[in-house]
């Protein structure tokens, strides 16, 4: 038998290390862990974007997901939660209906992919490369992605105003103890 | 390493998200099972980006579009989920029932 390629050997690892963090993350107990086994999962998946040659969306992954929003998860749960809660769990028939749910989409899964017919990487030249990607994003022709690129950062001032807003108390509804 | 392999990645993390999403009853911990699902879909569009797009650059821009858009829900729904605390002092969703139809 052949030696497996690297590719594939990393390929199998770095999926193997996904698929274990993001069981991880929805069965341990403590909120704060699966947060810190979501990172795990994020990771590998920014690994597997550099596998399929998309740097910059792997390098956004890092910087985006485990730079900013599992940092917010981590202070969200950091700010709601008190010492010695019990952590709460469901009970054990909706985990059986959740497990055959999770069950039933993995099957079809499989079933639709036997359809797909295998295909080779397309490999073009510049393939999402950063350069490429820069150009596409403020390109200006019909090609380019300026409008939604200008939406998305409105999009984001937006949500972060609406964020903050949720969020403030007002001077007089603070409540008592509260600084 | 074939696309196959990757969608099946993708539908696996798609299928643990789901489960967590429906197991867990801390409105945080939904919210991590969500990213699980989201990130799955990015996956699937950088799979298909690279293996049967072509304009692959398109596939990788769209998929950055969709971590701008998942960083913003996110930070409304943790500003939501901190202010929901302040007021009742729980995040359990069983017992968040306000916008609940009392007579249902």
């Amino acid at each position: 038998m052949d030696a497996l390629p690297l590719k594939d050997i990393l390929f199998y690892i770095t999926a193997i290390i996904m698929v274990a963090g993001a069981l991880l993350t929805v069965t341990v107990k403590n909120v704060l862990h699966s947060a810190i086994a979501l990172i795990g999962t994020f990771f590998s998946s920014a690994v597997l974007y550099f596998l399929l040659h998309a740097e910059f969306v792997g390098v956004a992954q890092v910087m985006v997901y485990i730079g900013g929003v599992v940092v917010f998860i981590v202070l969200a749960i950091l700010l709601t939660s008190h010492l010695g809660e019990e952590a709460l769990e469901a009970s054990k028939r909706r985990k059986i209906i959740a497990a055959f749910f999770a069950l039933l989409i993995s099957v079809l899964a499989v079933m639709l992919l036997r359809e797909i017919s295998s295909v080779t990487p397309t490999e073009t030249e510049d393939f999402a490369s950063l350069a490429s990607i820069g150009k596409r994003l403020l390109s200006t022709e019909d090609t380019g992605f300026i409008l939604p690129f200008e939406a998305i950062s409105l999009l984001l001032l937006i949500s972060l105003i609406g964020a903050i807003t949720i969020a403030y108390i007002p001077k007089e509804d603070k409540p008592a103890g509260d600084k | 390493m074939t696309l196959q392999a990757c969608l099946l990645l993708a539908f696996l993390l798609f299928a643990i998200g789901i489960y967590g999403m429906l197991t867990r009853r801390n409105a945080i911990a939904i919210l991590i099972s969500m990213e699980l699902m989201l990130n799955a879909a990015n996956i699937n569009f950088i799979a298909f980006a690279h293996y049967k797009a072509v304009d692959a650059t398109a596939g990788a821009v769209f998929a950055i579009f969709a971590i701008a858009a998942t960083a913003c829900e996110m930070a409304i729904a943790l500003a939501i989920a901190i202010i929901v605390y302040r007021r009742h002092g729980f995040l359990d969703v069983d017992q968040l029932t306000e916008l609940r139809d009392p007579d249902v």
